[in-house]
């Protein structure tokens, strides 16, 4: 009798632990039901992008009220990582191994990529993040975002202050994260490749404090235009002190915000690079569609809401592409040998491709700061090397 | 180099005030505020609300000035009644949990750094005169003026006034100073709400400067913290000495190649140098002193 107690147990504690297994490990090969597809989004924390998993729940919910892929509905699983490292890399394994996601996209978070980047590669799955923020989503074989990030977006400010606003003495200061410096450097190679032009002054280690003193380091080289990436408010404040009314500013996309537009003096000129079409301009090519989905569902207008759209989008559409079984494999593949997607929101044609680092949005276009608010400027994209 | 070195002194006063408010809190109640600059940044944003909303400056000061005394008497009465037997490492990390709590709250309300961004009225923005290349606008003789008025002002209320005397008792020997019939914890939960009040007071004069965004400016505390080190948080001369010489250092190190890229440390190396410096003589002396 002990003994038939103890098997039965065993047997009991044996088909637990298959059933636990079989609930809580999947493979992402599930061929019915619907699509699963994961994102890591900052929704608490110091990174807060609330707006993008709603964009994307949208464009899906577009896809699947007209019947969805191939039969099968899509279901959008997000999970916020409030930019703690822990979280995210919890969220990445949970979402592969638990919720069984055949691809991420749309992900927003300002720890996903460099934390997540080798778990993306070993499980052999693809994301396409609808903000790259940290510099590792843009050097990574299985990440590849859908805006030009820091690197890409350097090349085509140096080329805009150079070939368009034909500045001869152009500057660099920067904050640079660890580690993305020597990604930083080669943008800035790109550019003297290109143009034959070299930087008048660089600072790749602006820190917090006062800025007076890069400022001033900014006047004795002479710098016509400053390429700028760190605190808007301080900076414009003593620029206009120090007299620096005739300097031209090109400050990164993390600064194209309506807060910050407020608190550039009148008289300074501030140019920003918007990475898409400028967000703040709802009527430009390619942003009715983004516009149409956010206001239709009283989602925040931000540029991060673009990004969103346009990640959703782009998958969509390589996955109603795919021939045979939608499943994480066969997403994987689809991604990987595709062709470029237009899309008039971005600069260029979108791919992700077999590369070992994808950084496919090449340019951006700029709006100057106006009265308090961003003036969209007429010259369309600036693609480095496009005249 | 000069022009750099001249930019970082200029930058020196301000770093001064919010070293001095870590040093004031510190000589009067005897507790390492870290929560200081976050309930500073929240009373310069209840001003800034206000001065957004068409309220005159002055009065929107005010009322930023106001709550931000209130808070600190609020956090300063909790220490008071719940901590007052407590080491001061206990009372510390209670001001780090304070912090911590406040930051939040404050990016939540006023948004974070792109997007909280506000510009804060800067009277003292025009130009008084030109060294080199450096434009010295009026709020560096305004930022020193007001150092130094801290540091006489609580210099002598320390040593030449009654009040100052009962609150030394209280800070060194707070069971003491019961005992004797000094009303230890009202004066506490005052000293805390004036410490509040002057630091809104330098938050809204830094921030020009310093930063427009509330996890800017509630993020300050580091670089008090740094110059009242320099002070051993207990001299005030020394303090304000530190201001200046951790805005020279900032300079100097921005200027030089060779060490740019190390600049955000270089300050606070040298910091603890000096440190290492003064606790050896400090030895010294015990050991020749036995």
């Amino acid at each position: 009798m002990k003994r038939t107690l103890s098997t039965a147990a065993a047997a009991l504690a044996v088909s637990v632990t298959v059933s636990v297994t079989a609930a809580g490990c999947q493979s992402g090969d599930s061929t019915k039901g619907p699509i699963k597809v994961g994102s890591i989004n900052g929704i608490t924390g110091l990174f807060q992008t609330p707006e993008v998993p709603k964009a994307v729940k949208a464009v899906f919910d577009e896809v699947n009220a007209a019947g969805g892929i191939g039969g099968r509905k899509l279901r959008l699983i997000s999970k916020d990582d409030a930019m703690d490292p822990q979280r995210s890399s919890q969220a990445a394994r949970e979402l592969i191994k638990s919720d069984g996601v055949v691809a991420f996209a749309g992900s927003s978070s300002a720890v996903d990529c460099g934390l997540n980047r080798a778990t993306y590669s070993k499980e052999k799955i693809v994301s396409v993040p609808a903000v790259g923020v940290d510099p590792a989503c843009f050097t990574s074989p299985n990440i590849a975002p859908v805006n030009p990030g820091p690197y890409a977006l350097t090349t085509a400010m140096l080329y805009y202050a150079s070939e368009t606003l034909k500045k001869q003495r152009i500057c660099i200061d920067y904050t640079v994260l660890p580690g993305s410096g020597g990604g930083i450097e080669n943008a800035i190679k790109k550019w003297t490749e290109l143009t034959g032009k070299t930087l008048t002054h660089k600072n790749l280690a602006v820190g917090n404090g006062d800025p007076t003193r890069y400022l001033v380091a900014d006047k004795n080289a002479g710098c016509e235009a400053v390429l700028y990436n760190a605190t808007v408010a301080p900076w414009f404040s003593q620029a206009k002190t120090q007299g620096m009314q005739n300097v031209d500013f090109l400050l990164a996309a993390n600064s194209y915000t309506d807060a910050n537009a407020k608190v550039i003096p009148a008289g300074m000129n501030a140019y920003c690079g918007a990475e898409w079409q400028p967000y703040t301009d709802p009527s430009l090519p390619g942003n009715d569609r983004w516009a149409k989905i956010v206001e239709g569902h009283g989602i925040q207008k931000t540029a991060f809401s673009q990004g969103a759209v346009m990640a959703a989008d782009v998958f969509v559409q390589v996955l109603k592409g795919i021939k045979g079984d939608i499943t994480r494999a066969s997403v994987t593949e689809a991604f990987k040998t595709m062709k470029p997607v237009a899309y008039p929101m971005a600069a260029n044609p979108w791919v992700f491709g077999p590369g070992k680092e994808h950084n496919p949005i090449k340019g951006t276009r700029f709006v100057k700061a106006d009265g308090g608010g961003w003036k969209v400027l007429p010259e369309g994209f600036t693609v480095p090397g496009e005249k | 180099m000069v022009n750099s070195v001249i930019a970082g002194l200029t930058s020196g006063g301000g770093y001064a005030l919010l070293g001095l408010c870590v040093v004031l809190t510190y000589r009067l109640v005897a507790v390492v505020n870290f929560a200081l600059t976050a309930v500073g940044a929240l009373g310069a944003f209840v001003m800034v609300s206000l001065t957004d909303r068409g309220v005159n400056a002055l009065l929107a000061l005010l009322a930023g000035v106001v709550f931000a005394a209130l808070l600190s008497a609020l956090l300063g009465a909790a220490l008071v009644r719940w901590f007052a037997g407590h080491k001061e490492g206990t009372k510390a990390a209670v001001t780090v949990a304070i912090f911590v709590a406040l930051t939040a709250v404050g990016v939540r309300l006023f948004g974070g750094n792109t997007t909280g961004a506000h510009r804060f009225p800067n009277p003292f923005g025009a130009p008084l005169f030109t060294v080199g290349d450096v434009v010295v606008p009026q709020s560096v003789p305004v930022s020193l003026a007001f150092a130094v008025l801290i540091t006489v002002a609580v210099g002598l209320l320390l040593t030449r006034t009654r009040i100052g005397l009962k609150l030394q008792a209280l800070s060194e020997r707070p069971g003491t100073a019961e005992v004797v019939g000094i009303p230890a914890p009202r004066l506490a939960v005052g000293v805390w709400a004036g410490v509040g009040a002057v630091t809104t007071m330098v938050v809204v004069l830094v921030a020009p400067r310093l930063g427009g965004d509330f996890s800017t400016l509630s993020g300050l505390i580091s670089t008090a913290l740094a110059v009242a080190m320099v002070g051993a948080f207990r001299s005030l001369p020394l303090t304000l000495a530190g201001g200046l010489i951790l805005g020279c250092l900032e300079g100097l190190s921005s200027s030089l190649d060779s060490i740019q890229k190390y600049q955000g440390v270089v300050p606070f190396l040298v910091i603890l140098v000096l440190l290492w410096w003064r606790s050896r003589r400090e030895i010294w002396d015990t050991e020749h002193g036995r």
